[in-house]
């Protein structure tokens, strides 16, 4: 399981449809899960919370991931922290940083950030010039920190729903909305459009390769502690994923910016105890 | 709402929230890193201690929530102590993998209502961005009790929730099959604990 960066090199549009096809076919195949009856308030409450009708669906999907991780992804990223020292794979996670920036300048303007916009755009001169085409994130130590963003987060600003959960293939972790939005990304990447346009497909094929690696690696440890203390490694991973995500939304500010989704909603657990305590 | 610290300090007793939150990541992480102490004195150490600063009884009952109501007293009691002891498990491997380094500093301190304390902080990391932490802190007779952690956007109190009502959903709503994988759980844990890299 694992959950790579959008940002993909130019796929033929026939093979996405290929592929969202057969997914609709797994779907139909799979079955959904079956709603509770409408006169059971709470488990219909619960039902709404967890947003995951095609749960038959997705947990299939999962155990496919998890044995893709177990026997490739898992080792690729394994086999890069044992090879590549750990300055070796900053310079590399740094130079991807660096590649993402008009995409994520891109999205801080269409959410009308223009703070975060002008961060992302002095970070993206410093590093290409002083950091040295990206090598070395010198923006970070001067005080301007990077930051993620993505057109799924764009698309929720603009109040696009997020549509129910749904475990994408080898990506992890999704929903409609966030698929549609790394699928225009994939699109749109100028630098992969840059290097397409060149007919140098490899760069971007190998650039999406790293970032994958790097995206793992970087989760070794905590999905390792993830699953090993989880009860259901499948609902725990939902539900951080969904929290996160709107957390990520509303770029850490509580704020109330898109519509609260699913458990986010609720009244936090802080307030509902402290009702029954008193 | 941002209120200056000292403003708690003297609503609840000599505590400040700030430096309960501090005070609570130094303690735990000099247990966890004290040099010359057994494992089972350290883990009795950790259990001692989170106990008393976290207020698991309430997270207990708010991650069960709607099936604790249906639960039996004996039920319940049992929850609440497979509960605790999968949180020490937990949380006492999380600690250690920071090694004593923990870069930790409180960043801000709001409150929610007139009894809940949030506490943010965050954890510098070696050219990461750093975790964002948020401390939720109930004010009790005997001074403050974590309710909730919230990291990088996500509840752990609310993740509990989610999983472990997806659990007793798929052994037919019964309490006894969350207790019985909480149980199969504790004891995987308790036989192989996690590598120290």
């Amino acid at each position: 399981m694992t959950a790579i960066r959008a940002s993909r090199p130019a796929v033929s549009r026939p093979t996405v449809a290929r592929i969202a096809g057969s997914l609709v076919a797994l779907a139909l195949l799979a079955g959904c899960a079956t709603p509770p009856p409408a006169d059971d308030k709470e488990a219909v409450a619960e039902w709404e919370q967890v947003n995951d009708p095609l749960e038959p669906m997705n947990r299939a999907v999962f155990d496919f991931n998890q044995a893709a991780d177990k026997y490739a992804i898992k080792p690729a990223a394994e086999g890069y922290r044992a090879v590549v020292p750990k300055f070796g794979r900053d310079r590399i996670h740094d130079v991807l940083s660096n590649l993402n920036s008009p995409l994520i300048f891109a999205n801080d303007v269409l959410q009308g950030e223009v703070d975060r916009a002008m961060q992302t755009l002095f970070r993206a001169f410093m590093n290409s010039s002083v950091g040295i085409l990206g090598f070395i994130d010198v923006a970070t130590p001067a005080g301007i920190p990077g930051h993620e963003e993505d057109f799924g987060q764009t698309l929720a600003v603009w109040g696009v729903g997020e549509g129910p959960y749904l475990m994408l293939p080898i990506f992890g972790p999704s929903n409609p909305r966030d698929a549609v939005g790394m699928a225009a990304e994939w699109f749109a990447d100028p630098f992969d459009m840059y290097v397409g346009h060149m007919g140098y497909e490899w760069i971007s094929w190998t650039r999406a390769g790293m970032s994958g690696l790097d995206k793992r690696e970087s989760l070794i440890d905590s999905l390792d502690e993830i699953q090993r203390t989880s009860l259901d490694f499948y609902a725990s991973l939902r539900s951080l994923y969904r929290q996160h995500r709107s957390s990520e939304i509303k770029n850490g500010r509580g704020g109330a910016k898109v519509p609260p989704t699913g458990l986010i909603g609720q009244a936090g657990p802080a307030d509902q105890i402290s009702q029954k305590a008193q | 709402m941002v209120l200056a610290p000292g403003l708690f300090a003297a609503t609840a007793g000599e505590q400040d929230p700030r430096a309960f939150v501090t005070q609570l990541a130094a303690k735990v992480m000099e247990t966890m890193t004290i040099k010359g102490v057994g494992d089972s004195e350290r883990a009795a150490r950790f259990r001692a201690q989170f106990t008393a600063d976290v207020d698991l009884p309430d997270i207990g009952r708010f991650v069960l929530g709607r099936y604790w109501r249906g639960a039996t007293p004996e039920q319940q009691q049992e929850f609440l102590k497979a509960f605790e002891d999968i949180m020490v498990l937990t949380w006492s491997s999380r600690f250690k993998d920071y090694g004593g380094d923990l870069r930790h500093a409180v960043t801000n301190v709001t409150a929610d209502g007139e009894r809940v304390v949030v506490v943010e902080s965050k954890v510098d990391r070696e050219r990461q961005q750093p975790i964002q932490l948020q401390w939720r802190l109930k004010q009790t007779d005997g001074g403050f009790k974590v309710v909730d952690l919230v990291v990088e956007g996500s509840s752990m109190a609310i993740t509990y929730r989610s999983e472990y009502a997806s659990v007793i959903q798929s052994n037919g709503g019964k309490v006894d099959g969350l207790l019985a994988a909480m149980h199969s759980k504790i004891n995987e844990l308790q036989a192989a604990p996690p590598q120290t890299n």
